[in-house]
């Protein structure tokens, strides 16, 4: 079968791999990286279950191809961290007790993430404006909206 | 009072929370092992049709392909819960009953061989009539589904108490109403997955569920293969609300696939197959019929309801049955009748539901509200008035041990000023309370208690080994936070061994609201046998009474002299040496009638214990569309001590999303046996943006039997945060509502029928 070869950068580690030109990023994390922090939960681009960080923005694996992040440089949840400390966000979602099943989580960190890089202290709405793109079954979002406003306020 | 405890009681980060945040938890879909393949099932075009024939020798020849099989290659055992319910083959070898229903399936290499190997299975079909509602189903002359279930009724309960007729004759008013509700979809975050690995005659299997050893017992009976040999084990579940508490075909299908291939198969469903082929939740029909004295105490009940029971009977009479009782468990009763039908239609298989019954549960509840009205009264009057209150016997028979619901109600109309908002009600606005109470576990037979077994290294460190299994509601922090008090150590400091069925005993599992009650009650006596061994210990040490002792922070310590202490781990590493280790086994089980059955003996106690809780919603409505929404919601819930409040909270702000919200957006759509919105684009589930500002109030109470005085938390409001939106709603627009959801068509429709109010 054709393959195509892409060069990308995932938490900061280069790679260099010969996927099928329709294969998705989401496929490619999960069974050729072990990244398996993103799930599958839609793989229609529904629920952001599958949101990983893509030269900044939170984009859906499951809707990107692995040739169109040639060059990209992604964050996923595994990368998060750094020097074996936890992100604030990691910490005040623990914190704040916005975890249930987990499932949901890793998309909704990144999807966070991605706006605390770019507006440091967003208001309350902000962030249920942004965390809208992703599905949560177990919260009712209010400890994740609570979390985020946290983070916000620690990485002032 | 309150600072008695060291963690109980305590806002504690959840012990699985770390590995969530960091990606590393693993569920299903995760898993992979040598030699893994991939699995794909056929499923059924047809609502009913005959298997004339299934051919897989094609699907065989595919390159790559290494297992495929049809009913034809298990053993055609029939599964149900009860005796009279063993009636899904899991894989059909006579008929097909639903569309998505499992036919064949194939394990490849990989999923893009096996989905075309999947494409060389021959079926034959002979169509047959169809029946879709079941209402249709009950006539004669319908299709029938099942022969062994005459006009397909699969279950009816019926419960008869008092006087009904004689007692609504003679109520000063009396009301009845028809109530619909749309089932809804689970929509747990993660679909449907199962890998099961066959070696050596031993099975290992991995799966989202709500009881290990349940599922166990059901795979062991279909496989022919001794219980020690079919093992769930531990992994991350990504909800479950109800649906993941029973065994699902693809259990028995990566099994097969796996013995027959020799090796590890992984079955992973789409989003789809999830909504159409794991379990779906009962669409409903009640008529509600009530009878009041004039001062507003409810005389007479008098019920009807129906169940579209789907294919097959799954969980049936428990279903049939408890809308009833979670209503009968908060209100007093002197005379009432139940009518419930489960009723077979060619639709998927169904399973109970977090907010299981939510047509009859708000039903009762706003007609209530409306005969208050009549009478002068308010909802929370009338509340007030008919509700059950410690001590008091529920209509069948179940004896309330400890009861908030009073408590509730207040709490929650003060902090929403009910009462003024009810008495002058704005244009298009309304508020609604939504009252109910939760068995805190129901009876399973021996199933229906826990044991567990704990002990301590010589480090200190605690192994805590329990059937109990967490869905993301916080089980597992819930035991260990329960061992970390009585044991006096940290909770890092204990290694949690549960729901893997090798390792740990037979626990009810989580569907039945018993993690806390029973599961923790387990750990806890489990504990407190390893604690006393310790404080011998300490006692000898220290030089001072048993009773002196306390545990705290790794310390064992007198009270009276608090310097004087010791590390706890010198004790155990002391009781190695006497050859009697530090460990404790410790079983709970509830005082519950045995006698009781769903259907043929439907009085005696239900459960050790019942929680309540009180909803209150207040709702806006757009005159121009229709659009309901939510700005506010606030919950009461009582129960008993919450061991964790943080996810007690989680669980309330949950059950508004899932039950509350979803009043005014969730429900299945059909087109005849055809599911029109199996995925996440079509069926909405409430998003940030859609949720109202919550308000989430514990009444802490202290149940006698509970662990550390805990009940169940969460449920309750479940159950009722649907009776709150859809008793708003009927507030707003001045009449009862009739279906739900409350989707704009039709509340505009409610406020056309409601005369006089302009648009
Ligand atoms: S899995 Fe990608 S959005 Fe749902
Ligand atoms: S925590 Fe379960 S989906 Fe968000």
């Amino acid at each position: 079968m054709k393959t195509m070869k892409v060069t990308f950068h995932v938490n900061d580690e280069k790679v260099t791999l010969h996927v099928r030109p329709y294969e998705t990023l989401l496929e490619t994390l999960r069974e050729r990286l072990d990244l398996i922090g993103a799930k599958e939960a839609c793989g229609v681009g529904a629920c952001g279950a599958c949101t990983v960080v893509v030269n900044g923005i939170p984009l859906r694996s499951c809707l990107v191809l692995t040739p169109e992040v040639d060059g990209a440089s992604i964050t996923t949840i595994e990368g998060l961290g750094k020097d074996g400390k936890l992100h604030p966000l990691q910490e005040a979602f623990m914190e704040k007790g916005a975890v249930q099943c987990g499932f949901c989580t890793s998309g909704m960190i990144l999807t966070a993430k991605a706006l605390l890089d770019r507006n440091k202290r967003p208001t309350k709405k902000e962030i249920i404006k942004t965390i809208s793109s992703n599905i949560c079954r177990c919260t009712g979002y209010k400890k994740i909206v609570e979390a985020v406003e946290k983070a916000a306020e620690k990485s002032v | 009072m309150e600072n008695e405890f060291t963690t109980v009681g305590k806002r504690v980060v959840r012990s699985d929370s770390l590995a969530k945040v960091t990606g590393e938890a693993c569920y299903t879909a995760d898993i992979k092992l040598p030699g893994m393949l991939a699995a794909k099932v056929l499923r059924s075009p047809y609502p009913h049709a005959k298997i004339l024939r299934i051919d897989l020798k094609r699907a065989l020849k595919v390159p790559g392909v290494k297992a495929a099989i049809s009913g034809f290659d298990t053993y055609g055992i029939k599964w149900g819960v009860f005796r009279y319910t063993k009636d899904h083959p899991m894989l059909p070898t006579d008929k097909v009953r639903y569309i998505g229903e499992d036919v064949a399936a194939v394990a490849a290499v990989d999923e893009e061989t096996a989905l075309e190997a999947l494409s060389h299975i021959r079926v034959d079909y002979e169509p047959l009539p169809a029946v879709f509602d079941p209402e249709e189903a009950m006539q004669e002359g319908a299709p029938q589904i099942h022969k062994e279930f005459t006009n397909n009724i699969n279950i009816h309960v019926n419960i008869d108490v008092g006087k009904v007729d004689e007692a609504m004759n003679k109520a000063f008013l009396v009301r009845e109403d028809t109530f619909k509700a749309a089932g809804e979809a689970y929509a747990m975050k993660e679909p449907y997955a199962v890998v099961a690995s066959y070696k050596n005659g031993f099975l290992d299997l991995w799966m989202p569920n709500a009881g290990p050893h349940v599922r166990a017992k059901a795979l062991s009976n279909l496989l022919k293969m001794p219980l020690n040999r079919v093992r769930i084990r531990h992994i991350n579940s990504g909800g479950a609300f109800g649906g993941r508490s029973e065994v699902s075909p693809g259990d028995l299908i990566a099994s097969f696939l796996s013995i027959k291939a020799g090796r590890p198969v992984k079955l992973v469903l789409s989003r789809e197959e999830n909504a159409t082929s794991t379990r779906q939740v009962h669409d409903i029909i009640a008529t509600v019929k009530t009878g009041m004295k004039k001062d507003g105490t409810i005389v007479a009940k008098d019920y009807r309801a129906v169940y579209d029971g789907g294919a097959y009977s799954s969980t049936g009479p428990i279903a049939t049955s408890i809308p009833f009782y979670v209503y009968e468990e908060c209100y007093r009763f002197r005379n009432v009748r139940y009518n419930g039908y489960r009723v077979f239609t060619n639709k998927g298989i169904r399973g109970m539901y977090g907010c299981h019954g939510r047509a009859f549960l708000a039903g009762n509840e706003a007609q209530m509200d409306f005969m208050a009205k009549e009478l002068g009264m308010d909802p929370v009057e009338i509340r007030l008035k008919n509700g059950l209150t410690s001590g008091e016997v529920t209509a069948t028979k179940s004896k309330i041990t400890s009861c908030g619901l009073k408590e509730t109600i207040q709490k929650a109309s003060e902090k929403t000023g009910f009462k003024k908002k009810w008495a002058r009600t704005q244009r298009f606005k309304g508020i609604g309370m939504g009252c109910v109470a939760m068995m805190c576990g129901f009876p399973m037979g021996f199933r229906s208690g826990s044991s567990c077994y704990v002990k301590m290294n010589e480090d200190g460190q605690v192994t805590l080994v329990t059937g109990v299994i967490d869905n993301g509601q916080g089980n597992e922090s819930l035991a260990i936070q329960v061992a970390s008090e009585v044991l006096g150590v940290p909770m890092e400091d204990i290694n949690l061994v549960n729901a893997d069925t090798e390792a740990t005993n037979l626990d009810p599992g989580s569907y039945s609201q018993a993690s806390t009650f029973v599961g923790a009650n387990a750990v806890k006596v489990a504990c407190e046998n390893a604690r006393r061994k310790i404080v011998a210990i300490a006692a000898q040490k220290l030089g001072v009474k048993e009773a002196d002792i306390g545990l705290k922070d790794r310390m064992a310590y007198s009270r009276k002299t608090p310097d004087n202490k010791m590390r706890i781990s010198w004790a155990a590493r002391e009781a190695f040496f006497r050859g009697e280790p530090i460990v404790g086994t410790g079983s709970f089980f509830p005082k519950i009638d045995f006698e009781r059955e769903w259907v043929s003996r439907p009085w005696g106690q239900m459960a050790g214990t019942f929680s309540f809780g009180t909803s209150v919603a207040e709702v806006a409505i757009d005159s121009e569309t229709g659009k309901v929404s939510i700005p506010h919601f606030t919950a009461a819930h009582d129960c008993g001590r919450p061991i964790n409040p943080m996810a007690v909270e989680g669980q309330m702000e949950g059950s508004i999303q899932q039950a509350g919200v979803a009043t005014i957006m969730e429900g299945n759509l059909w087109e005849g046996g055809f599911l029109l919105n199996p995925d996440l684009l079509e069926y909405k589930v409430p998003l940030a943006c859609d949720m109202p500002d919550i308000e989430t109030i514990i009444v802490s109470s202290r149940d006698p039997e509970g662990p550390f005085g805990a009940k169940e938390g969460g449920l309750t409001i479940r159950m009722n945060a649907h009776s709150a939106v859809a008793c708003a709603v009927s507030n707003a627009t001045g009449t009862v509502f009739r279906e739900l959801p409350l989707t704009p068509d039709r509340v505009l429709n409610a406020l056309q029928r409601k005369k006089g109010v302009k648009r």
